[in-house]
């Protein structure tokens, strides 16, 4: 019987998780290498009792990954790499491959191309690279082969991957279960950082929408109440 | 409501970022001085609803799952370990380094530490050292009656005496350079130490595997760009704002709910 206030509750819920995402966004508009996340809403449909009767229930059902590039910034760290186009780096961790856009990486004590974190960067053979001691020269060529003082040590392994096999894994890190594929047209591009591609004006006019439509479901409830009132007041009245 | 937590990890992160910046401007006059950039990564996620998880009898999966991410942390201050410009100074004790390596310095607890910064001044004795009065390593000590100091690009320091033509070598400035330079700790006052991250230093002469040679009466200035660290505070304040109008907003709703009764 209290259907009027389900409905109202599961789209206010849903709002709630929406300004989450927006939430999560606005603080990492700052990341490299982060991609927004949207809220997809979908429709649970429940059947009445009456005949044919049916309402639908509005539920956050899931989120998706948004790719769009994100900016470039240049930082010229030799090991600062962006990816113009689709692909994602190989980062090797403990739990297994991870997938990023994120390219601030650094040398470890052993030589190694690590991230920020000290996991490491694999190459297109799915060994980590390594450097050579002694150098300090290095550079990396659209088509990520790496070369130290001109001679070519091994190749960034660029690798694309079906986006709704993504799955976050938090420090700009994804995992996934589709299949790796190669990414021809992903370009490497040393001294540059993609930025997040967080669209600040989007998200807050997101996050105004989210604000108001939350407050319309509270007033509707505020009316239910006055009118199940009103019901019972005047139900009172007649007996 | 987890929007204000989220929101307040992006101020912290943006606050963050005010304080690199802040110590980069105050220090774009120091020599040899390396910008620092503050690096974030996103928290870690909720997984609510795993993706790929069969909604039906005949084997239907969700496409895509509900994940709640829980803000943005600092993942690291790397510093951009770009060469300063070099600064012409005519010091015959100031030497810039030009490309990687660092100068070995010894503490006064014996430790070593590393420096590019190449201010050097002679102590009472006549020894080479920081302006902080810590002496390079290996030891130099100019003689007293020497006229004049000549060092070369591979490091080796001449004396030119009185009444002399020819130059006499009187030692040999060697470099340190690390694996992972990003990896030293910076100690203040010009100083790094070695870490595990960074690797044991590589020592020797300038100029071979990767180090850099040394120029005489030059000293590198600071790499911080101001017009980028302008640019970065612009961001960063925007940012922060951006932040707290989530932090408004969650409050707003935060209120409503409890003003139904």
């Amino acid at each position: 019987m209290d259907n009027t206030g389900y409905i109202a509750i599961t789209r206010q819920s849903s709002l709630l998780k929406e300004l989450n995402s927006v939430a999560n966004n606005v603080a990492n508009m700052s990341t490299p290498g982060f991609k927004r996340e949207g809220v997809v809403f979908s429709e649970h449909v429940e059947a009445l009792d009456v005949a044919e009767g049916s309402i639908s229930l509005a539920t956050a059902g899931a989120y998706y990954v948004d790719l769009t590039q994100g900016s470039l910034k240049q930082t010229n760290g030799q090991f600062d790499l962006a990816i113009e186009g689709p692909g994602f780096f190989q980062i090797d961790t403990p739990e297994g491959l991870r997938l990023t856009r994120s390219g601030s990486f650094s040398l470890n004590a052993e030589g190694q191309i690590v991230t920020m974190d000290g996991r490491a960067l694999l190459g297109d053979g799915g060994g980590p690279i390594v450097t050579p001691q002694g150098v300090s020269d290095f550079s990396i060529a659209a088509d990520g082969t790496i070369s130290a003082d001109g001679d070519p040590i091994g190749r960034v392994g660029l690798v694309d991957v079906a986006p709704e096999t993504l799955r976050r894994e938090g420090a700009n890190l994804f995992s996934t279960t589709g299949a790796l594929g190669p990414a021809p047209d992903g370009r490497v591009l040393q001294g540059f950082v993609e930025g997040s591609n967080v669209n600040p004006v989007q998200e807050i006019s997101r996050l105004v929408e989210v604000q108001r439509a939350y407050e319309l479901s509270q007033s509707f409830l505020e009316q239910e109440d006055e009118r199940i009132m009103k019901t019972v007041q005047t139900m009172g009245e007649t007996r | 409501m987890k929007a204000l937590q989220i929101a307040a990890t992006g101020m912290d992160a943006q606050k963050m970022r005010v304080e690199v910046i802040s110590n980069n401007i105050a220090n774009m006059s120091t020599t040899a001085y390396d910008a620092r950039r503050a690096d974030f990564a996103d928290l870690h996620y909720q997984q609510v609803q795993e993706a790929g998880t069969v909604t039906s009898t005949t084997g239907t999966i969700l496409p895509a799952g509900v994940q709640v991410g829980l803000g943005v942390r600092t993942a690291a201050v790397a510093m951009n370990l770009d060469q300063g410009s070099l600064k012409a100074t005519n010091g015959d004790l100031d030497l810039a380094i030009e490309g990687g390596g660092y100068f070995e310095i010894t503490l006064p607890s014996g430790d070593p530490a590393y420096t590019r910064d190449g201010s050097f001044k002679l102590s009472g004795e006549g020894q080479v050292v920081t302006s902080d009065g810590y002496a390079l390593t290996p030891e130099i000590t100019i003689p007293a009656d020497a006229r004049s100091v000549s060092i070369n690009a591979q490091g080796e320091v001449f004396a030119y005496f009185e009444g002399e033509v020819q130059p006499q070598q009187i030692g040999a400035i060697t470099l340190a350079s690390f694996t992972n330079a990003m990896g030293l700790e910076a100690l203040g006052s010009n100083l790094f130490r070695a870490t595990e991250a960074s690797g044991d230093p590589i020592v020797g002469e300038p100029g071979l595997d990767g180090r850099g040679t040394l120029r005489q009466g030059y000293l590198e200035a600071s790499s911080v760009d101001v017009v980028t660290e302008l640019s970065e505070l612009i961001e960063a304040q925007r940012g922060y704002e951006l932040n707290s109008k989530v932090i408004t907003a969650a409050d707003q709703m935060l209120q409503s709910t409890t003003q139904i009764r």
